[in-house]
C-alpha cells in the first residue's frame, strides 16, 4: 500500500473512480487546469480531458444546479465547492432539489452527485475559508453527509459516495490535508456508510467525533491516558447515516460521553447527538453529557486558536466527567 | 406485658438523638407522663416522658449514646391493668408539639411501615442526587435510592454507597455511620480534582472532636444553606445618631418594665416594614416544590451565640409587638437558647433570620441565610465615625448593616432598595413611630 496525505487519497480517489466509470465527471472553479485550489484533482485534466474536467464560472448555484441535470441524465458528478463557506448560494439547489428528487418523483429518478468541499479551520483562512457548517446539511433528509479523518477512509468513502444512488456531501477536513499520512489501499477501496470507527480503544469515557478533529481528540485521549484514564475516541466517519448503535454501545459501556466538534455549540450536531445518548443509554450514564465545540460566534481570523478546540480542552471535558 | 420504647420522632426533622442523662434507673417505678430520660436532639434538650405507668425493666441506651428515632430506649413492665399507652410503641410522639411544617421524609419513613428509619441525612422535601448509572444500580440491588444516604459532591449518591447501602442490608448505620465527622473518612474514589486533599492524620497532641449534637446540626444546615442558596451580600452603613438618642431615652421607662432595651427591637421593627414594601424577603423556599412562600407573618430568628453553638431562637409576631414587649420577648428567647431551656416551639417557624455581632467586634459580615429562609440581616457594632453632615463634617453613630439574599428569589436591586427602606427608618427613627408599626 502506498503511504498518501488525505490530499492525495482524494485525488487518488478520483482518479480511480473516473477511471473506471465514464459516466463520472468532476466541476468546479479552477479545477481544471490548476488542479483546484488545494490541488486535488491534480492531472485530471490531462487524463480524462476537458468534457468530463470542466472549470466553472464563480456560481456555486450554477454548479451544483448543473451537476443536477446530469445526475438526473445517468452521469455521476462530483462538483467541487472551493471551501464549504461558499457553498450557500447552491444551497436551495441541494436541500430543495437534489436532496428531494427521489421523493419528489416517487423513485424515479435520484441524484448521484458527490458534493467535494473543505471544510473546517485551523489554518488562518479566516470566516470565509474556515467554518464547519455541517449542521445545516445533517438537518436535511434525503442528504448524506460524510466526513474522513484518514487517508485510507477519504479514499474509500470518496468511493462509496460516487456510487452511492443519492446526493452525498463529502466535506474534506483541510485542516489535515497535508499533516495526516497514512496508507491507502490500491483499487477499488470503499468503505461503508454509517459504521463508525474506534480510532483508540477506551473503557472510561468516550468521546465522539469526526474529520480533523479525531487527531485533536487522540491528543487528549494520550493526556487522559497519563492520568490513568482509558478514553476510546470514536471516529463516527459519516454524520448521516450515523451509526448509532456504535455510540450507544460506547455510551453504555463507558457511561461517560464527550462531543467534540469545531462547529458551534449552538444546533451543532453534538447536541443531536446527546439527545441519542440520553434518549437510548441514560440509565448508564456516570456524567453530564458534555459538549466541547467552537464558539456562537463568526469564525474569528485573529482567536482561531481560542475558538478552535484543542487537545487540552477535551481533556477538560474528559476531566469533568471522569472526576464527575 | 413489656413495652418496649422507642426514640420518638419529635418533630422538625430530628432523625436522631443523644441520650444526656436518665432519670430513672432500671427497676424504678414509673408513672405514666413521668420523665424519663433528657434526650438533646439537633434542635434542643428534651424531657421524654413515659408513655405508661410500670416499672423500668431495661434500659437500652447509655448516656452519651446517639440513638437513631425508632430506636429502642428503654423496655417498661406495665403496671397490672395500667392502661394501654396512648401511643404506638414506635414511632410515636407523645410530647411532640405539632409541626408547623409538612412531615419531613424521616417522619414519613417512621410512621410507615413500622420499621426503624433510615437515619439519614438529607433534609424534607430535597430528593436524591444521583447519576442515572448509579439509580439503575439501585433498582437493581431493589433499593430505593431515595433511602441511600449520599457522600458524594454535594450529598450525591455514589455507585460505592449504594452498594454499601446494600451490603449492609439497607441499614446504612453499621457500613457508613451518619454522623458527619465519621462519614467523610470513607469518601468514594476516585476523589474529584476540586475536593478538599486529606487533612494530615491527627498526631497525639491534636484532639479530635466528633461532630454531634448541636454542632452537628449546624454542621448541617450551613453546609445545606451554601450549597442550595445563591448567596449574594450586600452592605451599607447607617447613621444611626438619632436612634442613638432616641434609645437613651426610651431606656429608663423599658428598665421600669423589666426590660433591657437594646437596638434590635427598633431594628426589629424597621425589617417589618421594609417587608411590607418587599415581602418577598420575608419568604421561605421550597424547592421539591419549585416554588417559595412568602410569608405573612414576621416571626424572626435571633442567632443567639450559646456555649454550646449558634441557636437561632424565633421571635414571634414582631409586627404586633410593641418595643418594650419586644424587648422583653427577644430577651426570653435568647437566655432561654443560652441555658438549653428552648422549647421546640421557639426553636421553629422563622420566617427570617437576624444575627448580631454588634457586641463582639467587627466592620461588617456576609451572614449565611437560614435555610429555606431566603435572607438574613447582620447588625454590626455602632461606633462613633466622622460623617459628612450638610457640608460639614460631624462626629456621628455609624453603624453597618449587611444582608445575605438567596439571588435565586430575590435580586440585588431588591435587596438593595429593602436595605435603602430599612436604613432611612433608621436614620431617622421618628417615621418607626410614625409608621404603622
Amino acid at each position: 500500500m502506498a503511504v498518501m496525505t488525505v490530499l492525495q487519497a482524494v485525488n487518488d480517489a478520483l482518479h480511480h473512480a473516473m477511471g473506471a466509470d465514464d459516466s463520472v465527471v468532476v466541476l468546479g472553479e479552477d479545477i481544471a487546469e490548476l488542479g483546484g485550489v488545494f490541488r486535488a484533482t491534480d492531472g485530471l485534466l490531462k487524463k480524462y480531458g476537458p468534457e468530463r474536467v470542466m472549470n466553472t464560472p464563480l456560481a456555486e448555484s450554477g454548479i451544483i444546479g448543473t451537476a443536477i441535470g446530469m445526475a438526473l441524465y445517468g452521469m455521476k458528478p462530483v462538483p467541487e465547492i472551493q471551501f464549504l463557506d461558499f457553498i450557500y448560494p447552491a444551497f436551495d439547489q441541494i436541500v430543495s432539489e437534489a436532496a428531494k428528487m427521489r421523493y419528489r418523483s416517487g423513485g424515479q429518478f435520484t441524484c448521484p452527485m458527490t458534493i467535494r468541499t473543505p471544510y473546517g479551520g485551523g489554518i488562518r483562512g479566516g470566516h470565509y475559508h474556515s467554518q464547519s457548517s455541517e449542521s445545516y446539511f445533517i438537518h436535511t433528509p434525503g442528504l448524506k453527509v460524510v466526513v474522513p479523518s484518514t487517508p485510507a477512509d477519504t479514499k474509500g468513502l470518496l468511493l462509496t459516495s460516487i456510487h452511492d444512488p443519492d446526493p452525498v456531501l463529502f466535506l474534506e477536513p483541510k485542516a489535515i490535508y497535508r499533516s495526516v499520512k497514512g496508507e491507502v489501499p490500491e483499487g477499488d477501496h470503499r468503505v461503508p456508510f454509517g459504521v463508525a470507527a474506534t480510532a483508540r480503544a477506551g473503557d472510561d469515557a468516550v468521546v465522539l467525533c469526526w474529520g480533523a478533529m479525531v487527531h485533536t481528540a487522540l491528543k487528549a485521549a494520550a493526556l487522559a491516558a497519563e492520568q490513568g484514564w482509558s478514553v476510546q475516541v470514536l471516529d463516527l466517519r459519516t454524520l448521516v447515516p450515523l451509526d448509532e448503535e456504535a455510540v450507544l454501545e460506547a455510551a453504555r459501556r463507558t457511561g461517560r460521553v464527550v462531543i467534540l466538534h469545531e462547529a458551534p455549540r449552538t444546533n451543532g450536531f453534538g447536541g443531536e447527538l446527546a439527545a441519542v445518548v440520553a434518549e437510548r443509554a441514560f440509565e448508564h450514564l456516570r456524567a453530564p453529557i458534555l459538549r466541547v465545540t467552537g464558539f456562537d460566534t463568526p469564525f474569528p481570523y485573529a482567536l482561531e486558536h481560542i475558538y478552535m478546540p484543542d487537545a487540552r480542552r477535551t481533556f477538560q471535558a474528559i476531566e469533568r466527567v471522569m472526576t464527575f | 406485658m413489656a413495652l418496649e420504647f422507642r426514640l420518638p420522632d419529635i418533630g422538625e426533622g430530628v432523625a436522631e438523638g443523644e441520650v444526656v442523662q436518665w432519670l430513672v434507673k432500671e427497676g424504678d417505678s414509673v408513672r405514666e407522663d413521668q420523665p424519663l430520660v433528657e434526650v438533646m436532639t439537633d434542635k434542643a434538650t428534651v424531657e421524654i416522658p413515659s408513655p405508661a405507668a410500670g416499672t423500668v425493666k431495661r434500659i437500652h441506651a447509655e448516656p452519651g449514646k446517639v440513638i437513631p428515632v425508632g430506636a429502642v430506649l428503654v423496655e417498661i413492665e406495665l403496671a397490672a391493668g395500667a392502661a394501654a399507652p396512648k401511643i404506638a410503641s414506635h414511632g410515636g410522639a407523645p410530647a411532640a408539639p405539632a409541626a408547623a411544617k409538612p412531615a419531613p421524609a424521616a417522619a414519613v419513613a417512621a410512621s410507615s411501615g413500622g420499621e426503624v428509619p433510615t437515619p439519614y441525612r438529607r433534609p424534607p422535601g430535597q430528593r436524591a442526587a444521583a447519576t442515572p448509572f448509579t439509580r439503575r444500580l439501585a433498582r437493581e440491588k431493589g433499593l430505593d435510592i431515595e433511602a441511600v444516604p449520599g457522600t458524594g459532591p454535594a450529598g450525591r449518591v455514589t455507585d460505592d454507597d449504594v452498594l454499601r447501602f446494600a451490603a449492609s442490608g439497607g441499614r446504612p448505620a453499621a457500613a457508613a455511620p451518619p454522623t458527619a465527622a465519621a462519614r467523610a473518612p470513607s469518601a468514594p474514589s476516585p476523589i474529584p480534582a476540586s475536593a478538599a486533599p486529606p487533612s494530615a492524620p491527627a498526631s497525639g497532641e491534636d484532639e479530635v472532636i466528633p461532630i454531634r449534637g448541636l454542632r452537628k446540626r449546624i454542621y448541617e444546615r450551613m453546609a445545606l444553606s451554601k450549597s442550595h442558596a445563591a448567596h449574594f451580600s450586600y452592605v451599607d452603613d447607617v447613621d444611626v445618631t438619632e436612634l442613638v438618642q432616641v434609645r437613651e431615652a426610651a431606656k429608663e421607662r423599658a428598665r421600669l418594665r423589666g426590660a433591657r432595651l437594646t437596638f434590635l427591637p427598633f431594628i426589629l421593627k424597621a425589617v417589618v416594614a421594609g417587608f411590607r414594601q418587599f415581602p418577598t424577603l420575608n419568604a421561605t423556599v421550597d424547592e421539591a416544590a419549585g416554588a417559595y412562600t412568602v410569608r405573612k407573618s414576621f416571626n424572626f430568628g435571633i442567632a443567639v451565640d450559646t456555649g454550646a453553638g449558634l441557636i437561632v431562637p424565633v421571635v414571634k409576631g414582631v409586627d404586633r409587638r410593641p418595643l418594650v414587649d419586644l424587648a422583653l420577648e427577644i430577651e426570653r428567647v435568647a437566655t432561654d437558647a443560652r441555658t438549653g431551656k428552648s422549647r421546640l416551639d421557639d426553636l421553629q417557624g422563622g420566617t427570617f433570620t437576624i444575627t448580631n455581632a454588634g457586641n463582639i467586634g467587627g466592620l461588617f459580615a456576609t451572614p449565611i441565610i437560614n435555610f429555606p429562609e431566603v435572607a438574613i440581616l447582620g447588625v454590626h457594632k455602632i461606633q462613633k465615625a466622622p460623617r459628612v453632615v450638610g457640608d460639614r463634617i460631624a462626629v456621628r453613630d455609624v453603624m453597618y448593616l449587611s444582608i445575605s439574599i438567596d439571588h435565586r428569589i430575590n435580586d440585588g436591586a431588591t435587596g438593595a432598595r429593602f436595605m435603602n427602606a430599612v436604613k432611612a427608618l433608621l436614620e431617622d427613627p421618628k417615621l418607626i413611630l410614625a409608621g404603622e408599626i
